[in-house]
This record gives C-alpha cells, structure tokens and sequence, in this order.
C-alpha cells in the first residue's frame, strides 16, 4: 500500500489574537492532517476556544495566517462563506434554533445554503437522526429534548452540511454526567468514520481513546503537543505535568 | 483537631446503618381538595382582618354601582341616539350606493374569522348553541316586547292659561302638528289620575311637550319648596329635646330663606287643573276635520282612525288647563336636504335641483316627506323631539318598548348575516380538511384549512381596501369619496393599513438601527428618535396642513391617505423600538450557530434570528397595534369624522343635546371589544407553534 503524501487540511501559521489589549492566541502554528482527531485541552482562558473560533471565522485573527481547505481566511467575505460551508461546529450550549422543529433545525441549512430540495435535506436529517440515536424525535421542539439529545440534534445538524472537518467547542461541559456518555458515543462513532475533528475538550477518556493527537493550551500559546500516550504518560514541560496533577 | 464535645462525632451518628431500598412505593393519585365553597371564602376572602374590610367594600361597590349604573340607563338615559345615529357611527356619510360594498367586506371578514376558528382554535360544543341562543334572541326579544308592551302615552297641555313654573312660561298651543299612517288610531283623555294632588302629578313619565313638562316641574318645586319650610321650622323649634342651638348669624340666614319661601297652594288647585272640558278636533293635512268632540274629566278615551299617511293637526282648545294623555301621537325629527342639479356631458339636465323636508317618527323609525300643513300662513307647531321629549323617570317597560326593541330590530338581521358567514366560514374550513388530501395529514390534520386560514388572512386587507375604496378603471368598483369615510369604517381603514404598513417599516428600521454600516444606522436612528419625539397629533397636523404647501401635486392626494401616512410613519418609530428590544434579546449563540452553519447574513436574520425575536415581543407589538387602534381617534381633531369624531359631531346637534353619556358609552363599548379582540388573539399567537413548547 502507498503512503500518499496528504496535504494538511487546515493550516495555522504564527496565529495571533488581540482581544482590545489583552492577546488571546499568541504565535499558535498547528496543521491538521485530513481525517485527524485533534483534541485540544488547557485551563480555562488559556484561547482553546478562541483558536477553534479562529478557524470557522467566529473571531477574526489579527495576525498570521489561517488556510482551510486551500482557501486563505481572509476579510473577503466570499472565502469566509466557503470556509464554513466546510466545517461542521458543535458549542458547548447546543445553540438550537427552539422556534424549529428537530428536523427544521437540521434541514435549514442544506436547503438554503446547498439548495437542496425540502424532501433530500428531509430524509437526510432523519438519515442523520437515525446515525446519532434519536430518530423518534424528529418532530419535536429542542426545548422538549432533554441536554443530551439536544447535543446530539446539534451534531447531526452540523454534519447535515456533509463538512470536511468537524468542531467541537466543549461540546459535553453544560451535560449530566449521564448525558456525557451518549454524546461521546455518537463522537467516537463519528471519529470511527474517518471525519476531521478538532475537539476541545476536558473529557480525558475521551482524548485517550480517541485522539490522535492532543494540543495543550496555556495562555494563548501552544505548550506542548503529541500523541495520547506521550501525552498521558510521558508528560516534558513542567506546565502540562502542573494540570495534568491537578485534573487526573 | 476534633473534641468529644464536637456534635459530628457523637457516637449515636456513628453507627451510621446500611438502608437499601427494594420497595417501589407505589405512584398514587393526590388526595382530593377538600375544599368546598365556605371554606373557599373563608381562606379566600375572610383570612385576614384586612381581606375582611377589602370583602365588605368590594362588595358594596359590586352591588351599588352596577345597581345605580343599570338604573340610570333604564330610567334616564336617552338611547335614541344610538338607535337613531347607527348608521353614522358605523360607516360615516359612505354613499348609499356603496353600502353593499361595506356588507360584503363584513361578511368577508365573519367568513374568515369562522375559518380561523375552525383551523387554528378548539371550539368548544357549547360555542354554537350560545351563539345560537343570542341571535334568536335577539328576533324573539323585539318581537315579544313589541307585541306585548304598549307605546308609553303623550302628555299634551290644553286650555287657554299660561303655564308657569318657575321663571318658564309657556303660553297655550292650540295646534298640535304630528305625522301618522293609514289605520293607526289617535286615543286621548283627559289625565285624570295625575290631577289629584302635586305628588301624583310629579309621577307622570311618558312622552310630554313643554306646558306637560312645565305642570310637572312646578309640582315636583312645589312639593321641594314645602319640604323646605318644614325643615326651616323645625330647626326655629326651640322647645323640641334634639333642637341644635343656632347662632344669630345662621337665624338671620334661615328667616330670609323662610321669608323667600312660601307655601303655595298645591299646582293641581291653583291651576284648577283637569277641573273643566276641552273641545278637541283632528284635521287632516288639508285643514279637513275628521273627528272632533269635547272631552270632559273622568270621560272614558275618544278615538279617531286615521284613513291615510301624512300630517296631522290635533285643535285642542277650553278655558283653564287640561293634561291629556293621548296615544297614536309621538315626537319627530325633521330632517332638510338639498339636491344640487345635475348635468350630464351634453350639458343636459338629469337631475333637478331640489329642496325637501323628511319627518321621521321616534317609535318605529317611520318617515314620510309630507309637506308641513300651515295655519294662517304659519307652519303648524309639531311635536318635535326636542320639545316633546320623554319626561320623568323611564319605567322598564317603555325602555324595552322605546329604546332596546328598536336597537334590537335594526341590528338582528346584520347580526344573523354575520353569523351565518362565519358558520359557513367554519364550514368550508373543517369540509377542505376532510376532503383535500395533504401529505402530512396524519402529523398535522388541520394543515390544509390552517394554509387556507393564512392566505384568507393576508388577502382581506387587500381585499377590504379595494372593496370600500374602489378600482377606477373598468367601471366595475368605481372610486368612493373618502371624505365621505367615518365612523367605525374610517378607524377600521385607517388602523388596518397603520398596522399592516407600518410593522414592516418597523422591522427594517430596527434592523437598520442595529446594523454596522454607520449611515444606515444613523439614519435609522435619527428617524425613530425624531418620530418618538413628536405628538401624533403635530404629524397628523403636519400631514394635513403642511405637506400641501410643500409641493402641490401632494395637495391633492385624500385627506385620509395623508392620515394614513401620517399614522405609519409614526408607528414605525415605536415598533422598531419594541423589535430592537426583541432583537437583543436573543443569545448571541444563534447567531453563531447560524453562521457556523454557513448561512448569509439576511438568511440568518429572516430563518433565526428575526422569527424568535418577532415571538418574544409579541405582547408588546399586539400593545402598540391596540394603541394604534386608539389613536386614530385624533383624526377627529384634524377634520376626519372616524368614531371619535362621529360622537363629538352627534352630540353637538340640538336634538340630542345632553346626550354625552350614552354616545361615549356606546364608544367605549365599540373600542373595547375591538382591543380585546386584538388581545385574545396575542394571547393565542404567544401559545401557539414553538411557544406551546418552549421551556425557559
């Protein structure tokens, strides 16, 4: 079997973040392989958030550049467009739209943005409610699901616009530690079908299992980066083994 | 470091014992309330000495001001000016060949509210039999008074005396003028139970000209002026135990008083009242007599049957003074008009010029355009409404008979046409459901008659606009003058394209007062703070008056269309306001979302951001229409005779001088069940769709 020479799929280069005088992103350079889990990790108010925000355009960067897909982030609002028609982003408060139905939530996008027909994007958000275990609820109104499904609903609807890359802002902090697991599941499952993903997570279990990389994050900078197991096991710098103490 | 004393480690907790739960106690159902109405009142109204007092005074102003409200509008109030003035106060002086187009917008609208029912509400079984109750009664209820209750008698004054009362004189009427129709009979006596004494003569209520009214009024200040010398003398009663002491100055106050008053001898003697005969002749309209005789006291009725429609003369002459109590003779209102001519294109006459004079009778609406006998080259004295008024305090009987059968009588069959409509509207509503197929008609069975509810809603504006104000080309729906707009009409247009034009005007500028390109913004913003800042009255002034020096083609556009104008423009400013609130309410994170997803900017405003805002300032958009509602009331002030102005312009006529209260009464009523209809409606929009199921 060859090994093909994969182009990075996205593509941080000395990305730096100014919120007014405070610097949230300082000098942050990561590529993500396509098909990657990338997990991203660190103490609150360290820009994880922030950076993932970068890459789908929720914050601008000032400095550096940000290449998703082969398109350049730029103010041009055109590549901004095309940049989040590709990714796929999941936030840690659902953010469902609670005046549409599960299947409206899920089916908006793809007909007004891919101009899809009303009955493809509909049996596409079922498809996709039946993937994330929840197809019964395909009529009902967010705020009749409980926090779980809710998650669950809000991946399927990011995945209904078929993204490259997937991301996910702490995407199990606001759950129920019973909630948790399903959401996971349906991440791992998710993981398992070859999708780019960059989590920012705190659940540990999760990264172990499932990432192939985990980035920490302290004040705005990358400090040290690989794979799970070096990560776990075999913490260097003195930043990382301090929270990895603390939070294990 | 812990002590022996410290309560967490006292040896009882310690043995903390093992429980495991195996038992499910079993769900039950909650023990009844054992509440019955007593002891409702007894927590409810009585728990505390001062819910007591707020029980006792509620209940007294709950018994005595409905009691003495329901009093005044059956014994005083004068409701023919609602009865006579529906027609204004409904559509204004809208041409009376354009009617059918008002009838046909009002069935138009019952036809969509029935199917708004069908479609969206859940009528209950007892909704049509109610409905069905009231408007039979509202044929049954005239037809049995009618039938029933005899007309109150009329009052007339005869004989060759004065009549004083008072400073008022009134001079002896010989001829009495009144308009009739074929068969009817004419009764008449002389009064002979009310002459027995001043009291008794204070108790006549019936339909009376002046001289009845004068006999009355000076018995009713008789009687007032004897009550007043007793009570005078009994405070000079110096001997009596409960006497209070008077100073020198109240003593000097009370002997004037007592020197101004005399004691009279009682009306009913002094004016030898219903002591002599009166000679009485009928004449018909060409001075003929048909019946004539003489009427002594205590004689049984005389009567005369009428053998054509027309005028009238009653000739009542004698020495002294008489009270007949006649039937078959009622007030009228004389109405004047003028024709202009009329030319068509060749210059040639349609139509002549004309002048004439309309007699409508009060008790059954007759009218007639008879021309006015004269007497010696004077018109003949008539019994007009605003001399022969009804007098003393109205029993029940004659407010059914005068007043609520007439009103009744005219609304009944527009009531019954609107209620047909919406029944058919209701009608064809759950029939489309059943019979048109619908592919989701297992998830949502009302879905067909719910779209057709939404396009009827949003074409009836169009719809009622075209309706009452005419297409001009073609010839079929011909142009209405609107200055001839009023009424319930004119605040119905004008209110309804306010409130349709002006919620989109609002929404794009609270979205140009929040968007981020700075001219925009700015502009938005100048524009609603210079509104907000205004009276509606000054812009409807400004409309008026100085649009039309501003440009002349303006001058010529309808007063009412630069009302209209006048009216959005302002209520934007407002609504945009409330929608901006509605706008900041929602969590940034839709928006996010929304982006996330890749949607554009509008996108993301029309599909998420605008509908959860628009739901959440629901109450406050429904409150702004309502006031909307109201305010076209100021039109009044600017020349426009809507509702408001309708009731002011009533009451100024002479005939209904006084009759403030009933006219705004009526108003009132007319305003408040159009609001509430505003407000029910918000309530039901509030818990419909994604609100039924939203949890904070």
């Amino acid at each position: 079997m060859e090994t093909q020479i994969r182009e990075p799929i996205i593509v941080c280069r000395g990305v730096n973040k100014w919120f007014g005088e405070f610097q949230a992103l300082r000098d942050v350079s990561v590529e993500v392989m396509p098909q990657e889990v990338v997990v991203v990790i660190g103490p609150s108010g360290s820009g994880k958030s922030t950076f993932i925000r970068c890459i789908n355009r929720l914050e601008e960067h000032q400095e550096g550049e940000i290449i998703v897909a082969d398109v350049r982030l730029t103010h041009d609002v055109r590549n901004i467009a095309t940049i989040r028609r590709e990714i796929g982003m999941v936030f840690q408060q659902f953010n469902l739209f609670p005046h549409l139905t599960v299947l409206q939530n899920i089916s908006l996008a793809p007909i007004n943005v891919r101009n899809w027909s009303r009955d493809k994007a509909e049996s596409k958000a079922r498809e996709l409610l039946a993937r994330v275990g929840i197809p019964e609820q395909a009529d009902k109104y967010p705020g009749q699901l409980s926090g779980g499904q809710q998650q669950r609903v809000a991946i399927a609807r990011a995945l209904a616009m078929e993204p490259k890359i997937m991301l996910f802002d702490e995407p199990t902090s606001a759950l129920d530690p019973e909630m948790v697991r399903e959401v996971l599941d349906v991440m791992k499952e998710l993981a398992g079908s070859g999708m780019t993903m960059v989590v920012v997570t705190h659940e540990m279990g999760f990264a172990r299992e499932v990432a192939d990389r985990v980035l920490f994050f302290d004040q705005g900078r990358i400090v040290e980066e690989g794979t799970p197991d070096h990560f776990f096991d075999n913490p260097q710098h003195p930043r990382t083994k301090l929270f990895l103490s603390q939070i294990l | 470091m812990t002590t022996a004393s410290d309560p967490r480690r006292s040896s009882a907790l310690l043995d903390t014992a093992t429980v495991v739960n195996y038992d499910e106690p079993p769900y039950k159902t909650p023990p009844a309330l054992v509440v019955g109405p007593l002891a409702w009142v007894r927590d409810n109204l009585l728990s505390s000495p001062f819910n007591i007092a707020l029980t006792i005074v509620s209940g007294i102003l709950l018994i005595v001001l409905p009691i003495s409200f329901f009093g005044w509008v059956v014994g005083q109030a004068n409701w023919f000016v609602i009865n006579f003035n529906l027609r204004q106060f409904m559509v204004g002086r809208y041409e009376v060949d354009a009617e059918w187009r008002v009838a046909l917008v009002v069935l138009m609208v019952a036809f969509t509210i029935g199917a708004l029912l069908a479609a969206f509400s859940y009528v209950s079984r007892r909704l049509p039999i109610l409905v069905g109750i009231v408007v039979a009664l509202c044929f049954i209820v005239p037809l049995a008074i009618n039938t029933v209750l005899p007309l109150p008698p009329t009052y007339l004054a005869a004989g060759d005396a004065d009549i004083v009362s008072g400073s008022s004189t009134q001079p002896p009427v010989p001829n009495l003028g009144f308009v009739a129709r074929t068969g009817e009979t004419v009764r008449l006596r002389i009064a002979e139970d009310l002459s027995a004494d001043d009291p008794t003569l204070t108790t006549l209520h019936g339909f009376g000209d002046i001289g009845a009214n004068l006999l009355r009024a000076s018995a009713a200040g008789r009687l007032t002026n004897e009550a007043r010398i007793v009570e005078i003398d009994a405070l000079f009663a110096a001997d009596l135990p409960n006497a209070r002491i008077l100073t020198d100055n109240q003593r000097a106050v009370l002997e004037t008083e007592r020197g101004r008053l005399a004691v009279t001898p009682p009306i009913t003697e002094s004016t030898a009242l219903n002591t002599r005969s009166i000679r009485w002749r009928l004449l018909d309209a060409t001075l003929e007599p048909i019946g004539s005789g003489t009427l002594a006291p205590g004689d049984p009725f005389a009567s005369v049957t009428l053998p054509a429609d027309g005028w009238y003369i009653l000739e009542k002459t004698g020495a002294g003074t008489a009270l007949l109590e006649t039937y078959g003779i009622y007030p009228l209102i004389e109405r004047n008009f003028t024709r202009s001519e009329v030319r068509d294109e060749s210059g040639v006459v349609t139509q002549q010029a004309e002048r004439y004079n309309e007699y409508l009778r009060m008790t059954d609406s007759w009218i007639t355009r008879a021309i006015r006998p004269e007497i010696d080259g004077d018109p003949v004295p008539m019994t007009i409404i605003i001399d022969t008024q009804y007098r003393g305090d109205r029993s029940l009987n004659d407010y059914l008979r005068v007043y609520l059968a007439p009103f009744l009588e005219a609304t009944n069959d527009a009531l019954l046409w609107i209620v047909i409509a919406a029944v058919f509207g209701f009608g064809v509503a759950r029939l489309a459901d059943r019979v048109i197929p619908s592919p989701v008609k297992a998830l949502k069975p009302r879905a067909v008659s719910q779209r057709m509810g939404i396009y009827l809603l949003v074409a009836l504006p169009v719809l009622m606009f075209v309706f009452i104000y005419g297409i001009g080309i073609g010839g079929v729906l011909p142009i209405t003058d609107t200055r001839r707009w009023g009424g319930l009409l004119l605040t119905i247009m004008l209110s309804m394209v306010g409130i349709i034009a002006s919620f989109p005007l609002g929404v794009l500028l609270a979205l140009g007062r929040r968007s981020k390109l700075p001219v925009v913004s700015a502009a938005s913003t100048i524009y609603i703070e210079f509104v907000r800042g205004v009276p509606l009255i000054a812009v409807l002034f400004m409309a008026q008056l100085l649009v039309p020096l501003i440009s002349p083609t303006l001058a010529e556009v309808d007063n009412v269309f630069r009302a209209m104008v006048g009216i959005i423009l302002f209520s934007a400013a407002y609504l945009a306001e409330n929608v901006r609130g509605g706008l900041q309410a929602i969590p940034p994170g839709q928006e996010e979302a929304a982006k996330a997803l890749g949607l554009a900017g509008w996108q993301v405003t029309v599909f998420v951001t605008l509908p959860q805002a628009l739901r959440l300032v629901i109450p406050a958009l429904v409150g702004q229409f309502i006031s909307l509602l109201k305010d076209t009331s100021l039109v009044a002030i600017v020349g426009m005779v809507d509702l408001t102005g309708i009731a002011q312009s009533t009451v100024a006529q002479t005939e209904f001088l006084g009759t403030r209260r009933e006219v705004y009464i009526f108003i009132t009523i007319i305003y408040f069940v159009f609001c509430y209809v505003m407000a029910a409606i918000s309530r039901r929009l509030e818990a419909s769709g994604s609100g039924a199921a939203r949890r904070v």
